[in-house]
């Protein structure tokens, strides 16, 4: 798309002694190395985290390079996962971020569709003031947010540490760009052969906008499974912790023991780090796609 | 096919409604029941007395509140220039001509997917004295040193931002990383041609050209770090002796530890106004970017 703002780059007489060699960098080697070794040094903890995490119950030493040493063992997750509550905290957390994740994309995209779509009175004025919702910082409105779930009866349920979290405003922002983009020939012959307006949105327009939906999906997931202050807030019951909130809990009853915390915070990174390998294009493409324009 | 628009206004409500309920009750609302809060004495439990602005005036006198802002304020300058710099370096590292670019951008990604939870007792256990990883590591060569990592005041603080540095730079990273990549060869291959040096394509095409990104992600960070609080409250707990503490976690402290809601409201507010004033910024300079 920049090429055409750049094509009068033709008209630049190329000169015969000078050879295009862009490709060769003398530094490229160097500058390889040092990528290398800070890219160890960013992965290094988590490897070590691992490595802790199948050691021997009681396992501790002074020299680092022990702890990746043999021998290992698998004793700990199963201990872990039967013998405390980080399985029941992993299944809040899992059950709490796949319901926020459908949730968020029903709402939003509904929300998306009647903007993109539909011709309703006051539409300019409902989209900016759902964009409004871009300038409220969740974090300075949490003690009101407290007060609220109180008196709806949302304090210590799965529904409290859910519904809060749903109404996305930049999904929906995400989404009326995409949903903008379907061939208005399309939607207008979809109307003329009596579709409903139901039906086109998840028979025409939702299929056409599956990248948008995966990445706010995707984000809305981790930015759940991750979410520390309000579930850290609103749950008083140890069952219904999710995973961030009980790790410390569970953490702090171990000061000098590295096995357990290890394994538990392993047992909390795993599914992400499996799901990051997975979906790492998808990632990597809604950051940049997401976080230029919201 | 002309139809009365009360017709398509009724279609229009079952696709709005959902996200306009959950949007009003838990978004918009909670302005205005922080607002009410703040003027009154208002705990745990229930609502005492209407008390005006005495919260208000509180807050202004209450050297906690100036301390745990100012805290919070030396934060965001801390990490913020320094996060810029690091991700546009590790960005360039990504964008080498190598196999390895996406081993890298892999690497520097990963830990932002962790929860804070996990990399903030990752780094409890590593920063440890006496046996944590990160002390045998400097004594393996040969330093003769027991950095108490999270208890010394000075300490405590490179902790907090280069945790905070590891832990959130992937994202940046990846934006200026799209940035580099959006840059049109031509540029660097007609500078080539004019006999420019690797050093000058730098100069005077990469980073004229990540200007805009780069303003953005500056923006971005400013308003991430205005929020901090959960690594700070897990690592140091604010301390040693509140030097960490952040306006969030004093908030927190004052409303659920003290009881007393009302005045956690109020100065929930002030940190509302400031984060409004930051992202109007954000969006308005974004706006005129685009243009």
């Amino acid at each position: 798309m920049s090429d055409s703002q750049f094509g009068n780059e033709t008209a630049v007489p190329i000169r015969k002694s000078k050879v295009l060699q862009r490709n060769r960098d003398p530094k490229l080697g160097l500058k390889v190395t040092l990528g290398f070794i800070v890219a160890l040094i960013f992965i290094s903890p988590i490897i070590w985290m691992l490595f802790v995490s199948i050691k021997p119950n009681g396992f501790s030493t002074t020299e680092p390079l022990e702890w990746f040493l043999p021998p290992y063992t698998f004793y700990n997750y199963v201990d872990i996962m039967f013998g405390s509550l980080i399985f029941r905290w992993l299944f809040n957390s899992l059950i709490v971020a796949v319901i926020t994740t459908a949730l968020t994309l029903l709402i939003t995209s509904l929300a998306a569709f009647a903007i993109s779509q539909m011709k309703f009175r006051f539409k300019n004025f409902i989209f900016i003031f759902f964009l409004l919702g871009l300038m409220i910082p969740g974090e300075a409105t949490i003690i009101p947010l407290y007060e609220v779930a109180k008196s709806l009866g949302l304090i210590d349920t799965y529904a409290g540490l859910i519904l809060p979290m749903i109404a996305s405003p930049l999904g929906v922002i995400i989404l009326k760009s995409f949903f903008d983009n379907v061939p208005k020939e399309v939607v207008e012959s979809a109307i003329i052969d009596g579709c409903s307006y139901f039906k086109l949105f998840y028979k025409i327009v939702l299929p056409l906008a599956k990248p948008a939906l995966s990445a706010i999906g995707i984000f809305t997931f981790i930015g759940s499974w991750n979410n520390f202050l309000w579930p850290y807030l609103s749950i008083m019951s140890e069952t219904l912790y999710t995973l961030p909130v009980g790790l410390p809990v569970f953490n702090a009853t171990y000061s000098q023991a590295y096995v357990q915390p290890m394994t538990a915070n392993a047992i909390a990174s795993i599914p992400v780090i499996i799901a990051f390998l997975i979906f790492e294009k998808q990632i990597v493409k809604g950051i940049s796609f997401t976080g230029i324009k919201g | 096919m002309i139809k009365k628009q009360w017709v398509h206004d009724v279609k229009a409500i079952p696709f709005l409604l959902p996200f306009f309920i959950a949007y009003m009750i838990f978004t918009i609302f909670p302005i205005f029941k922080g607002l009410e809060m703040s003027l009154y004495d208002w705990t745990l439990v229930r609502k005492l007395e209407f008390v005006g602005l005495e919260n208000y005036i509180k807050m202004f006198t209450d050297r906690h509140f100036w301390r745990t802002l100012w805290n919070t304020t030396l934060f965001v300058i801390l990490t913020t220039p320094t996060m810029v710099l690091l991700a546009l370096g590790l960005a360039l590292l990504s964008n080498l001509n190598t196999k390895l670019k996406t081993f890298f951008r892999g690497s520097f990604f990963i830990p932002s997917i962790l929860s804070v939870s996990v990399i903030s007792f990752l780094m409890i256990f590593m920063l440890q004295p006496y046996n944590g990883l990160v002390n045998n590591v400097i004594q393996m060569f040969g330093i003769e040193a027991e950095p108490k990592w999270m208890a010394d005041q000075g300490l405590a603080w490179v902790t907090i931002v280069v945790v905070t540095l590891w832990w959130t730079v992937g994202f940046n990273m990846i934006l200026f990383l799209a940035a580099l990549q959006d840059i049109p060869e031509s540029l660097y291959e007609a500078s080539e041609i004019d006999g420019a040096s690797r050093w000058d394509m730098f100069r005077y095409i990469t980073l004229p050209q990540l200007i805009p990104i780069g303003r953005v992600i500056l923006l971005l960070q400013i308003l991430a770090s205005y929020k901090v609080f959960a690594q700070i409250l897990l690592i140091t707990g604010g301390g040693p002796g509140g030097a960490t503490r952040p306006l969030i976690q004093y908030i927190y402290e004052v409303g659920f530890n003290q009881n007393n809601l009302g005045y956690a409201a109020t100065m929930s507010y002030a940190l509302f106004f400031i984060l409004l004033i930051l992202s109007i910024i954000q969006l308005k300079s974004q706006r005129s970017g685009e243009n």
